[in-house]
């Protein structure tokens, strides 16, 4: 379906991508530079990385079938599960992590509570990014030669080779700049099919007129709350409670590979405006990636499968040209997200594992080649396993499905441990440990539980919730932490009133 | 318990009156945050309405409010 202009965008597109990226090899120097960009990076950089790296073209495909079978509500996961948890990060936990010169986001529960939870923290992300490096890339390779027609292995090979030299030599500045332009490449493509899709059905009215005639099913199709029975995945009480009380924060504050671009804003302001320009941008994350499957409902009504939405409104809307920018944003989703799995794994290896457990007190350049090694290591290890992919279909589900529930425990300890001084280190460990298992127990007898078909919204929150009793039962029957212990770590009107002064 | 069953009675605009009075308090709560907080990072030289992180936070939670309020 490509014309010789769409592959000559998307060819340019990619060259353009490791040429730049390479640009940036010049100002790594130490571990530092490669880790956090040298402490070096605009707030506008830095958000616009944050929302390229959250959606990929997996999500492109996935929200818009969704937005064809379940209306306006998917919206909710980018409305109202982003804004306040990017709030609450900018202005409660980015400031302590960037005053600290934190790292990872186990570090900070490394210094909180103890070097267990650092490590079952740490080692929890490391699998799941590993893992989920080669599933992304086999995925994502498919639903390219799906669309393309492009060959798998030629998607692996050329994603692997470009993403894999920019961030072996460019750190993370590469991988934030390059978002950068991925990120613009992303809003012209995915505008340019939204403009041109409202124009196909006559307007906004006319498109809520026609599906307002489609048939009861389409009742609640621009009703962004959802009644608490719906069958979808998302009543308005598991949007509020799971995903706004606990996935969206979780998400924000405890992932690693959003938390650290943050880290490497030049000031603290930086650091706190990249979260909230980040969370403008990401309101017009649904317009991209929702609308079309909207509007698909009338151009292409009665799809059996509901992901069949956006590649059939790419065929019938978009003209030769805009063709090869859209699948340039589908790369730019593919690049992103991988160049952000490589170098926060990296990240977490070195820092979290690599230093305290192999090798302490080497010198800072030691630490910057494992760094770029790991990256190394980690992409071949992605490209090796992708194919194993398709002996297990749904695994890419499967593995998001399953980090979901890894959300609740990990905020729960996070919370209570910058909020509260008298949590313990064994109240954090004991609440990750029966957290995870609560989810884990949840997810196997779900089928018991729960009425509505995935429930991954209300695991969250009661493991989370669980997690939250367990922490303060036990920090209260454990020894509390001294006073030094806690310096700098735990939230206190303090730091408000200490600024007033300088 | 575990669905919420014990909210069922909550109808939908309810609902989104709930989720409205979120954003009223978290607004709230961000102007609540000393002045001084939100410039932190820049010469008090440079500090302007235009750099003041409140205002941008109460704009973003503005547009998501209009957003619920719409739908």
């Amino acid at each position: 379906m490509l014309a010789g202009i769409d592959y000559f965008i998307v060819i340019a597109y990619i060259i353009g991508m490791l040429l730049l990226g390479l640009y940036f090899k010049k100002f790594v120097n130490s571990s530092e530079d490669y880790f956090l960009g040298g402490k070096s990076l605009p707030f506008w950089a830095i958000g616009m990385s944050i929302v390229v790296s959250d959606i990929g073209a997996l999500d492109f495909v996935g929200v818009s079938g969704q937005a064809y079978r379940y209306g306006i509500s998917v919206g909710n996961f980018d409305w109202v599960g982003s804004v306040p948890a990017m709030l609450l990060a900018a202005f409660i936990f980015i400031p302590y992590f960037w005053r600290g010169g934190m790292y990872t986001i186990p570090e900070y529960l490394g210094r909180r509570y103890n070097q267990k939870v650092r490590t079952i923290a740490s080692v929890t992300w490391i699998l799941f990014f590993a893992l989920d490096l080669g599933v992304l890339f086999w995925a994502s390779a498919v639903l390219l030669n799906v669309l393309m027609g492009w060959p798998i292995w030629i998607s692996i090979v050329a994603t692997a080779g470009v993403v894999g030299l920019y961030t072996y030599f460019g750190g993370i500045t590469a991988v934030i700049m390059t978002d950068v332009v991925q990120f613009i490449i992303m809003f012209i493509g995915g505008f340019a099919l939204v403009f041109l899709s409202l124009y196909e059905v006559g307007g906004w009215d006319n498109m809520v007129d026609k599906i307002a005639t489609m048939g009861p099913e389409y009742r609640n199709h621009f009703d962004i709350i959802q009644p608490q029975d719906t069958k979808s995945p998302f009543p308005w009480t598991g949007i509020l409670f799971g995903l706004t009380f606990v996935m969206a924060n979780a998400y924000m504050i405890g992932n690693q590979s959003i938390v650290q671009r943050c880290l490497t804003a030049k000031n603290e302001w930086h650091a706190k405006a990249s979260m909230i320009f980040g969370s403008a941008l990401k309101m017009f994350i649904p317009i991209l990636v929702l609308f079309p499957g909207l509007m698909a409902v009338v151009v292409h009504p009665g799809l059996e499968d509901g992901d069949q939405a956006l590649p059939m409104m790419i065929k019938s809307i978009l003209p030769p040209g805009l063709v090869g920018l859209m699948f340039a944003a589908f790369f730019a989703g593919l690049m992103s997200s991988v160049d952000s799995l490589l170098n926060s794994t990296a990240t977490l290896f070195t820092k979290d594992i690599y230093e305290p457990f192999i090798k302490k007190g080497a010198d800072d350049k030691h630490y910057l080649k494992v760094g770029q090694i790991t990256t190394l290591v980690l992409l071949l290890i992605g490209v090796a396993t992708s194919p194993i992919s398709s002996d297990f279909p749904g695994i890419y589900v499967a593995i998001q499905t399953f980090m979901s529930y890894f959300q609740g425990p990990i905020f729960a300890i996070l919370l209570l441990g910058i909020f509260w001084k008298r949590t313990t280190e064994w109240g954090g460990l004991s609440a990750l440990v029966i957290g995870i298992g609560f989810a884990i127990y949840l997810n196997v007898f779900k089928e018991q539980f729960f009425t509505i078909e995935d429930p991954f919204l209300y695991i969250s929150w009661w493991s989370f919730l669980l997690g939250f009793i367990i922490n303060v039962v036990v920090s209260l029957l454990t020894k509390k932490h001294t006073e030094e212990q806690l310096k700098g770590l735990v939230f206190s009107s303090k730091i408000l009133v200490e600024n007033k002064k300088l | 318990m575990f669905n919420f069953d014990w909210l069922s009675g909550v109808s939908q605009e309810t609902a989104k009156m709930i989720f409205l009075s979120l954003y009223a308090l978290i607004g709230l709560l961000v102007l609540l945050l000393p002045t001084e907080y939100v410039y932190q990072g820049i010469a008090k030289e440079d500090r302007h309405w235009w750099n003041n992180l409140k205002l941008w936070s109460i704009a973003v939670l503005c547009i998501l409010a209009s957003i619920y309020n719409h739908f």
